[in-house]
């Protein structure tokens, strides 16, 4: 017997609905309708389709991996024809019988609250979803046509998709060479000038000559340290007539703590680093980022190997059981928050509307391509929905990759980067297993934050209970004046009905209390309409409640990213890109191109714990094999390009077919090579760099040696004169002032948002903290710092834009920081030499520009002290004090340095 | 601001002139082989690393007469400066500026523009077909007849409804598109898709494309501006006129309707002026000299520029925004005293204004006290709907009349619409509103070569889902860029790898059907 069609049966609309439900019919002409009442075709794809579309996306949350409610698992066509507690789930050929179907039909199935306890946006399976289901049980709930079973070949990598012969450049591992022969070997001071010289030489070119040591001096911290020299620190460099003064100075550079804070903030870039969830308005902040950054810059200062360095970022969760607590060591507390790495990109699942399978996938999608800009120099997003067009990338490739993070962050197991899930203007607290943070384990840091919120909860317990009993005597009052307008009958019958309790109440009970109905349902924002003495009793109360909320502090938590418990759901390719459309079933692999010289990828779930698959674990230990052709090609590749303005590869983020050929090969495989040797010792390769003669030389532009030779720089004949970048902007303005503040780590410091909307910093007594360790908000950057092409992570950025915009003007000419920088400046200065302009201006000439001025800047500058000093005098009326004019005049000047492109650009 | 220099560019041309390009090397495809020496600049090679911008500048300036441009994919890729310099269109344009009127949140298709009068019928009833696309499905309720009246207006009998009396006095140069569909109905994700094509937040916005595209005739003025409510920002912020991955000299410009029009276009307490007339001498002299000794720094007299710039734009931005010039007619016109209607109507006479200065691109958002999303009516629709009509009606019929009077809106599109409509069923709690609708609603366009006094495609009989002559984003993306003289297959950016334009990668269509 053929079922009824399902599009016939009519349901119940659910209690908070009041229309009429009924399911869609033929009556109207209807598109979608019709669609869905014609019975669909039954692809190969069916069965994985359904397990996608509606049982993935909307069951297996209750009847999965962690709960089987009913004693029921939907996450295979077996375990759903074998069922639960009430019976087979299906029953072939039957849709009749079939329950799972019927609780879907009848929509009683997904129930309206979500786990996570929210109500507004729980999503139905569609009808056309559903009509496939009947289809397909009705056609006996065939399996879908089996796929070759996967070889370790392919899996691991099949030749069938390669280039026959040789493969890509940048696909192969590195061969170390020889440095090349060279005419002017004076020159040559490493390896590196060696290559460069060779190549410089063949076109009839050599390095410019040295720098004079000023200039090195000033080049070098800005480098390192991305702050310019002190006095101090200039006196020490040119006093020392040491022949390796320089490769001290160098030592003594990469050895400051200062290190870390210039170079955290390019690996910060390339991981996407911020302090929000970003994507949509609220841009919610993320209270724990900052101990990632913490960790980065700690583990540049240490020089932690590169390797380790990226095992921890990839899976430092997986190093250790972080489910024991006697393991919670601070070195694995360290590996955990390491896996912040992996949290970078935006997230904003934490608001209800957006907690969807394809927002969540989005997330996965931003995650992959961080690593792959970063780590691999891949543009590996371009094989989501196609396959690559340049490289030997198949979708495959990708979907395997995917499966490795999937593990962790899996678009149907998913967990809430935020303390709470927010639904339609409710907050709901989240329990443990719903979040992705951890919480954190040090016993003091939590101590406090409890006992902080403990006092405020008190308080706003008591806030909450004179609110509910303030509101509810209003709500009354307007209740009985209500009641008294009404007739004696109606008053009584009223009454009667307010006394039997809820759900016991008569059918013309409730007709009589609809009259007093919007009484009854008055509430605190109605009340405030309605009666200007309850917002006097009550809005301060209110307002102090909601200041407590804000106080409040969540206890201390690790943003890391932690395996969903092993068992993740099944990778399929999704055809175009497209999360309901799955196509053939893949298992977690690397891309299948990059396997000459590697040791496969081979996942083994850790001994101590079936509650991890493994999987980046593998993908970490897979990657920093010595030979690898992209890992450390990648990484000096970067650390070349943040000293020179350029990479060898010119596309630091794309080194397959569309990005840019290196301009030297042999070099970048040396360095790649020379690196893992050293251990993968990033200060070894900065070290190597600065002591370079290339590094060397002057900045110089000779149009008659570079003009028609090297217009470009592409062979460096010369330094790249570059402008700074913008942090060092604004740390080294606050650093002249007097108003830098040192202190490192901890949470990020505040900025201010102005009623224009500017974004400024927010000063303490010691001034203000470097900028990495200010609040980076992805919708609210710095001003100052976003003009000067800070990039706004979204998702990351592996190479920054410098431009030269007009704002850039208005904003050192004319913003309140930069004048005020420039007050302290110039007290600083007096301060330090006293009322006499010579020393006046040779000490702002140091400080700014580490050089003092020569005798003719002297000079006009002497001159031009004066001359601001007489306008400033003349700019008061006589009757007021007599203003410091001098030092105003000292101020403006020191504004102009601010804005000079010698306190800018570095040679 | 994004502005980038023009320095002046006689030592760069000193500099590059030895360099020829020759057709053959510019051609080469095979760009992976970096070949050294004067022929290795293949010319994406070349213009890929010229990521300043200015640099680029000067060097196209320069290479101009050089390159041949066979199609436009290639002029874009390769020759494609980053400044705002006007360029040419591809073809001749129907307009020269646009004027996005953004309803942020969803206006009410049903209610303003595409009368549905089986509502009335089926009211109270609920097709479970609506369910698949309703965010809040215990909220649903039954289909919800408008509770406003819609006429028909004009000579060509165009229906609005009553609450817009006068956006529809312009019904004859209007075009209604009633089978718009996107394809989501989050507003975040609608709002990039809706500016960017795409629903990531990372991606150019339409106005940044334009301004790529065809730079803007007005140097001393941003070519793309955003004009929101200075009091609250509108749902997604800035974003709403990002570059993306574009170089940010194409971003738009938030200019504020009230006070100030820059952040720091002046000191808040400035230097007395003949203080501020030295130090201005003095930095000048700084920099004039450390440039001198530093040739071959293009980057250098741009810096120096960047400063005149500012101090022309100090005069230039104030000029233009400053609506004192204005009548009082006018600003009646436009009920810029009126509590209501003021704060709109300010921003759409200063976007007549810079349109009449020659910007490009003007954005103009709702005020965002009620709400970041202020057309999202999910309760009381008859009142919410009539006061953001209420807000935004009289400044909106103004700027047409008032274009057309100047002899604007033939050159001038003006856009109207938000990233989707809604539902026809209720929503339930309080009073009843209206969900977000995705799959069909409405925005209408004038001027600019629009054909007014016409709609284009239908929905099904509830203005529910567009049924007849859809129309994508993408396609909507491809009529504006048409309608301003550019091919929207050949606006093209490389971005990882990909020539990427705005449209995407699915077909987009001009919608001629709207066009005179």
């Amino acid at each position: 017997m053929r079922a009824a069609p399902l599009s016939e049966c009519r349901v119940t609309v659910r209690s908070s609905g009041a229309a009429t439900l009924w399911v869609v019919l033929g009556a109207l002409a209807f598109p979608l309708a019709a669609q869905a009442g014609d019975t669909p075709a039954l692809s190969d794809y069916t069965e994985r389709e359904l397990l996608v579309n509606v049982f993935q996306a909307h069951c297996i949350s209750c009847h999965g991996k962690i709960f089987q409610k009913g004693g029921l698992d939907l996450r295979t066509r077996e375990s759903i024809l074998r069922g639960g507690d009430s019976g087979p789930g299906i029953v072939p050929g039957k849709p009749e019988e079939s329950i799972v179907l019927l609780r879907l039909v009848r929509d009683e199935m997904p129930p309206t609250f979500s786990l996570l306890g929210d109500d507004g946006y729980v999503r139905r399976v569609n009808a056309v979803d559903i009509d496939k289901l009947r289809a397909w049980i009705e056609a006996g709930a065939p399996s879908d046509p089996v796929e070759k079973p996967a070889t370790g070949q392919e899996l691991h990598g099949d030749s069938s998709d390669d280039e026959a012969d040789q493969p890509f450049w940048a696909f192969r591992p590195p061969r170390r060479g020889d440095p090349p022969a060279v005419r002017d070997v004076n020159r040559v001071r490493t390896a590196i000038d060696a290559f460069l010289l060779a190549r410089l030489e063949k076109h009839g070119l050599s390095f410019s000559p040295e720098a004079d040591r000023r200039t090195l001096l000033r080049r070098a911290h800005f480098s390192i340290t991305g702050l310019g020299p002190t006095v101090a620190e200039q006196d020490r460099f040119l006093n020392d007539s040491a022949p390796d003064a320089y490769e001290r100075l160098v030592d003594r550079l990469l050895d400051s703590s200062a290190y870390g804070e210039r170079w955290a903030t390019r690996w910060l870039d390339a991981a996407g680093y911020a302090d929000s969830h970003g994507k949509i308005s609220p841009d919610r902040k993320r209270p724990y980022a900052w101990r990632y950054r913490d960790w980065v810059i700690r583990a540049l200062n240490r020089d932690m190997s590169y390797d380790e360095f990226l095992v921890d970022q990839i899976a430092g969760d997986e190093l250790f059981d972080h489910s024991d607590p006697d393991q919670f060591t601070s070195d694995n507390v360290a590996r955990l928050i390491a896996t912040g790495f992996l949290r970078m990109g935006p997230d904003d699942t934490d608001e209800g509307a957006q907690n969807h399978v394809e927002y969540r996938s989005e997330v996965l999608a931003d995650q992959i391509e961080i690593f792959s800009s970063a780590v691999l120099g891949l543009t590996l997003d371009c094989a989501r929905c196609h396959d690559h067009k340049y490289d030997p990338l198949p979708t495959r490739d990708y979907y395997r990759f995917s499966a490795i993070f999937q593990a962790a962050l899996d678009p149907y197991d998913w967990r809430v980067p935020s303390e709470y899930l927010y639904a339609g203007g409710r907050t709901l607290e989240l329990t443990p297993e719903h979040r992705r943070d951890m919480p954190f384990g040090d016993p003091e840091e939590n101590r406090v934050v409890a006992r902080l919120n403990a006092d405020l909860d008190r308080q706003i317990k008591e806030q909450k209970q004179f609110l509910a009993s303030k509101t509810a005597e209003y709500r009354n009052q307007f209740v009985e004046k209500k009641i008294a307008t009404f007739d004696e009958d109606t008053q009584q019958l009223i009454r009667q009905a307010l006394e039997v309790p809820l759900g016991e109440r008569s059918d013309e009970q409730l007709t009589a209390l609809e009259m007093i109905q919007e009484e009854l349902s008055l509430h605190r924002q109605s009340l405030r309409e309605r009666s200007q003495k309850y917002c006097v009793e009550t809005d301060p109360v209110y307002n102090a409640m909601v200041n407590n909320l804000k106080a409040r502090k969540p206890l201390p938590a690790i943003q890391c990213l932690r395996d969903t418990g092993g068992d993740p759901t099944p990778t399929y390719v999704l055809k175009r890109g497209d999360y309901r459309s799955p196509g053939a079933r893949v298992a977690p692999g690397v891309p299948a191109m990059l396997r000459e010289g590697l040791e496969p990828y081979v996942v083994s779930p850790p001994n101590w714990s079936s509650r991890t698959s493994g999987r980046r674990l593998a993908l970490a230990r897979w990657l920093v094999q010595p030979g690898h052709p992209l890992t450390a090609r990648v990484l000096v590749n970067r650390l070349w390009h943040d000293h020179f303005g350029r990479g060898i590869v010119a596309t630091p983020g794309n080194f397959g077919r569309t990005g840019m050929a290196p301009s030297h090969p042999e070099l970048l495989d040396w360095l790649a090579t020379e690196f893992v040797r050293s251990g993968w010792s990033m200060k070894t390769v900065h070290r190597l760099i600065l002591n370079s003669s290339v590094y060397r030389q002057s900045s110089r532009f000779d149009r008659a040696r570079h003009g028609v030779a090297d217009p470009g720089n592409v062979y460096l004949s010369r330094f790249p004169f570059r402008r700074l970048d913008a942090e060092v902007i604004r740390d080294s303005v606050l650093a002249v002032s007097g108003r830098l503040d040192r202190t490192p780590f901890g949470p990020p410091s505040g900025i201010n948002v102005s009623p224009e909307r500017e974004v400024t910093t927010q000063f303490n007594a010691a001034g203000a903290r470097r900028s990495i360790y200010m609040l980076r908000k992805r919708t609210t950057p710095l001003t100052l710092l976003s003009l000067f092409d800070q990039p706004l992570m979204q998702p990351n950025c592996v190479e920054r834009a410098r431009s030269t915009v007009v704002t850039q003007a208005f904003q050192l000419y004319n913003s309140a920081m930069l004048r005020d920088c420039g007050d302290h400046f110039a007290a600083a200065v007096i301060g330090a030499v006293g009322d006499d302009s010579r020393a006046q201006l040779t000490r702002v000439y140091r400080l700014a520009f580490a050089r003092p001025p020569t005798a003719e800047e002297l000079e006009l500058g002497v001159g031009e002290l004066a001359e601001l000093e007489k306008h400033w005098r003349a700019s008061k009326p006589a009757n007021e004090a007599p203003p410091p004019v001098r030092k105003l005049a000292l101020a403006t000047f020191c504004h102009a340095i601010f804005n000079s492109s010698e306190f800018l650009y570095v040679d | 601001m994004q502005f980038s220099i023009h320095p002046n560019f006689f030592t760069l041309t000193d500099l590059y002139r030895p360099i020829s390009l020759s057709e053959a090397s510019l051609s080469q495809t095979n760009e992976h082989q970096f070949s050294p020496g004067r022929d290795c600049l293949s010319r994406r090679d070349f213009f890929s690393r010229t990521s300043d911008g200015i640099f680029g500048a000067g060097l196209a300036s320069l290479l101009a007469s050089d390159l041949i441009r066979p199609t436009r994919v290639h002029a874009a890729t390769a020759t494609r400066t980053h400044d705002l310099g006007e360029r040419a269109p591809d073809f001749e344009p129907r307009a020269r500026a646009v004027i996005q009127l953004f309803m942020t949140g969803g206006p009410s298709q049903v209610d303003l523009f595409d009368p549905k009068p089986a509502l009335e019928k089926h009211a109270g009833e609920l097709p479970r077909a609506f369910l698949d696309n309703v965010e809040s499905v215990g909220m649903a309720g039954g289909l919800l007849p408008s509770p406003f009246k819609f006429r028909n207006y004009g000579v060509s009998g165009l229906p609005f409804s009553e609450i817009l009396p006068h956006t529809s006095r312009h019904a004859d140069n209007i075009a209604v598109v009633r089978s718009m569909w996107t394809t989501v109905f989050n507003h975040g994700p609608a709002v990039f898709r809706m500016h960017t094509g795409q629903t990531t937040p990372v991606n150019p916005t339409m106005g940044a494309w334009v301004a790529y595209g065809l730079g803007t005739a007005n140097q001393d003025l941003p070519a793309y501006v955003a004009l929101d409510d200075p009091k609250k920002e509108v749902i997604c912020g800035i974003r709403n006129w990002q570059s993306g991955w574009l170089p940010p000299v194409y971003q738009g410009t938030r200019l504020r309707s009230i006070g100030s029009p820059i952040v720091n276009l002046h000191a808040k307490d400035e230097f007395p002026a003949p203080v501020l007339g030295l130090a201005r001498r003095l930095l000048r002299r700084l920099n004039t000299h450390h440039r001198d000794q530093r040739p071959g720094q293009p980057d250098l007299d741009a810096r120096i520029a960047s400063y005149d710039l500012a101090a022309r734009m100090q005069l230039s931005a104030t000029d233009a925004l400053d609506l004192s010039q204005e009548t009082a007619k006018t600003r009646e016109l436009y009920g810029i005293d009126d509590a209501m209607t003021g704060p709109y109507a300010r921003r759409c006479l200063m976007a007549r204004r810079l349109v009449e200065r020659g910007v490009r691109f003007v954005q103009v958002f709702m005020n965002c006290t009620r709400s970041q999303n202020p057309w999202d009516h999910h309760g009381d629709i008859e009142g919410s709907l009539r006061h953001s009509c209420g807000e935004t009606d009289q400044p909106v019929g103004a700027l047409l009349t008032d274009l057309k009077r100047r002899g604007l809106l033939d050159s001038t599109l003006v856009i109207w619409g938000g990233e989707f409509g809604r539902l026809p069923i209720s929503q339930l709690g309080g009073s009843a509103g209206r969900d977000h609708g995705a799959n069909g609603f409405s925005i209408w366009m004038a001027g600019g070569g629009v054909r007014g006094g016409t709609t284009h495609g239908a929905t099904d009989e509830f203005g529910y889902h567009a049924v007849e002559d859809r129309v994508s984003v993408h396609d909507f993306h491809a009529t504006v860029l048409h309608l301003l003289g550019l091919d929207h297959e050949g606006l093209v950016f490389p971005h990882h790898g990909l020539d990427e334009k705005l449209t995407g990668v699915e077909p987009a269509r001009v919608v001629r059907e709207i066009i005179a």
